[in-house]
């Protein structure tokens, strides 16, 4: 056997553990999902058994659990856009802006980050109970953003760190003012950070749950505080929560996939010389 | 009407002044180089004309407009930076629309427009391309097309060349000459090079610590330094420069310089006062070898070493305790074992320099030259080339 083809089963060995680690809980997930709720806790565990798709019916029919991923949807795009939105102009704003008291404010803005959520739960409660926004995306909407907005700024900063400030020269004296400037040059060559951001902030706020699970009642509730109703106190339907976890897995990783495309470009962008 | 005026323009970073009010009038077509050292203010200046830097006093005006506050992309002006600053996400033709895109130009104008520069500077195979795709020399030359399709006023060039290598600057040297016959815009350029500045010029503008210490066509800066700091700083090899004192004036007026005895020149004769301590500067290339019997006055030098280049040939001599460097035809260089050779120049090619002030004396003392510049043309640029 020669040696690269060692190395290369050695790659491949190596990544199959991975990959084993990685998916057994996503496998599980999905096994007992498709389980009669009489095998979900048989000795020993039944690994052949007819699959049943009972537990994704009862899902959709007990439950509005079509409206409740709108709900998740509506409110993780939604603060991922305004995050993106308002964190890359700061970024932008406090990459550029030669000044003291401009890393003051980049601090300041990355201490939101720091804060414990569950210390402003209540505070946030009753701020929205007085501005009628309880059980509304919208409330979630601004809850998340206010710990998406400082990620994006840090995350957006690196980057516009790294744009070279003569490409916004040679646009300036090519005629350009400067919000055309930021939109046509600056932006695109931050492409990849723009992705980096929206995938950490879109899974965030997909997955949040303390938050979710306090400010929202019947209308605006999500996916995370769905599935974790089939909890009782009388009982845990397991094949339930199953379901639920793989249906919610499934818009993350499509955006996931849809952001990848620009995190590749972003690196072979990087490796090209000049 | 001239292209470009500044006006006792000053830069300041808080307390720190970088640039001392300087003087400068472009004329309209003209190519004027700021050449100087590092740290001497010549990007500063030229970024302040871009618009890329406030400018903390004086008056700038671009084609008779005052420009201090005007924004950058309202002074029609196109500028070629050193990392040539191509958009990376942008192809070629990308790039040239990018620019021209603020004038709102019909779809059939732009395309011909950019077909023209694309074809004058042979970009029209590299038109889909992505900058990451060109050698440095066709970046460089997408960078010259970017600012020629916005037709502009005056260009601006920041150290365009210095990161190509030797060949290739020669190179695209030569089409910047070619560029600026063939549009006459005026050209504003920002080297160290000062065999660009010598070869591109038709005014030279020599900078140091922030202030212009001459202006003039390449000709008169190099025959005509005003001061010790031009005087060494233009030509290669650099200037042979020897402490001095007047011997005698008036009449066969003479210089002592260790034990050389040395004519004055005829012309300064007058100025030149008994004691004065001067500086006297010769160019390696107006030093000759000759015979020991020659009628002229000459001396004796030891041969150090002898650099030999090609066509000429450098020897670094000591000659009456001073070092010196000859640049002499190839042909004439001394044989391999031989000690000592006589040399002689012409005092009238002798540059004397006041060693208190560093100021060059000329004859009625008149030694402002900065007036004297002018448009030379391009008429003997490559000729030019060819010699430096």
């Amino acid at each position: 056997m020669t040696s690269s083809v060692r190395e290369k089963l050695l790659v491949y060995l190596l990544l199959s553990v991975v990959l084993i680690i990685f998916m057994t809980p996503i496998y599980l997930i999905l096994v007992s999902s498709l389980k009669p709720a009489a095998l979900m806790f048989s000795k020993p565990p039944a690994f052949i058994f007819t699959p049943t798709l009972d537990n994704y019916y009862d899902l959709f029919t007990m439950r509005p659990f079509h409206l409740q991923i709108l709900n998740s949807l509506i409110v993780a795009l939604g603060s991922t856009a305004f995050s993106l939105t308002v964190g890359t102009l700061a970024a932008y704003a406090i990459s550029r802006i030669k000044s003291r008291w401009i890393n003051d404010v980049a601090f300041w803005i990355l201490s939101m980050r720091m804060f414990p959520p569950i210390a402003v739960v209540v505070p946030y409660y009753i701020i929205f109970q007085s501005l009628g926004l309880l059980d509304t995306p919208l409330a979630l909407i601004i809850v998340y953003s206010t710990f998406n907005i400082p990620l994006t700024v840090w995350l957006m900063k690196g980057f516009f760190d790294e744009v070279p400030e003569a490409l916004e020269e040679a646009a300036q004296v090519d005629g350009h003012g400067v919000f055309a400037t930021f939109l046509y040059v600056t932006l695109p060559l931050t492409a990849p950070g723009l992705a980096v951001s929206a995938v950490f902030c879109f899974i965030f706020s997909w997955n949040e749950f303390l938050f979710a699970l306090m400010l929202t009642g019947s209308k605006a509730q999500t996916v995370t505080v769905a599935v974790m109703s089939f909890w009782s106190s009388d009982a845990v339907q397991w094949g339930r929560i199953m379901a639920g976890s793989l249906v919610v897995l499934v818009p993350g990783v499509i955006f996931v996939l849809t952001c990848q495309r620009w995190l590749v470009k972003g690196l072979t962008m990087g490796s090209v010389k000049g | 009407m001239s292209s470009v005026t500044l006006r006792n323009v000053v830069k300041r970073y808080g307390q720190v002044e970088v640039v001392h009010g300087i003087d400068l009038a472009v004329e309209e077509g003209e190519f004027v180089v700021l050449l100087g050292p590092s740290g001497c203010g010549k990007t500063t200046t030229l970024r302040m004309v871009a618009g890329l830097e406030d400018i903390s006093g004086g008056e700038l005006e671009i084609a008779g407009r005052r420009v201090n506050d005007v924004q950058p992309k309202d002074r029609q002006i196109a500028m070629v930076f050193q990392n040539y600053a191509l958009y990376p996400h942008m192809t070629v033709r990308q790039n040239m629309e990018f620019a021209l895109k603020p004038q709102r130009l019909s779809a059939t104008e732009a395309e011909g427009r950019i077909g023209e520069a694309a074809r004058i500077l042979g970009l029209e195979p590299l038109l889909a391309r992505k900058p990451s795709q060109l050698s440095g020399g066709q970046r460089q030359r997408v960078a010259m097309a970017r600012a020629m399709v916005r037709t502009p006023k005056v260009f601006l060039f920041d150290e365009p060349l210095s990161n190509l290598d030797a060949k290739l600057r020669t190179q695209v040297r030569v089409e910047i000459a070619k560029l600026h016959k063939r549009l006459g815009t005026t050209i504003l350029y920002v080297t160290h090079d000062q065999i660009e500045a010598m070869t591109l010029a038709d005014k030279i503008v020599i900078m140091k610590d922030g202030r212009i210490e001459q202006i003039g066509s390449p000709e008169e800066v190099f025959s005509l330094p005003r001061n010790l700091f031009v005087a060494s700083f233009i030509g290669s090899p650099a200037m042979n420069l020897m402490p001095g004192v007047v011997a005698a004036s008036g009449g066969g007026a003479a210089l002592t310089c260790g034990s050389l005895q040395i004519p004055a020149p005829n012309a300064l004769s007058r100025v030149l006062k008994t004691a004065q301590q001067v500086t006297i500067g010769v160019r390696p290339s107006d030093i000759r070898l000759v015979s020991s019997d020659a009628a002229t006055t000459s001396y004796d030098a030891s041969i150090e070493v002898v650099e030999y280049l090609g066509t000429e040939a450098l020897l670094n001599l000591s000659a009456g305790g001073q070092a010196l460097v000859a640049q002499v035809p190839a042909s004439d260089r001394p044989t391999a074992g031989q000690q000592n050779v006589r040399i002689a120049f012409d005092p009238d090619r002798l540059h004397i320099f006041d060693t208190q002030s560093g100021q060059a004396i000329r004859p009625g003392d008149c030694g402002h030259v900065e007036s004297i510049g002018g448009r030379h043309g391009t008429r003997d640029r490559l000729h030019r080339e060819a010699q430096v």
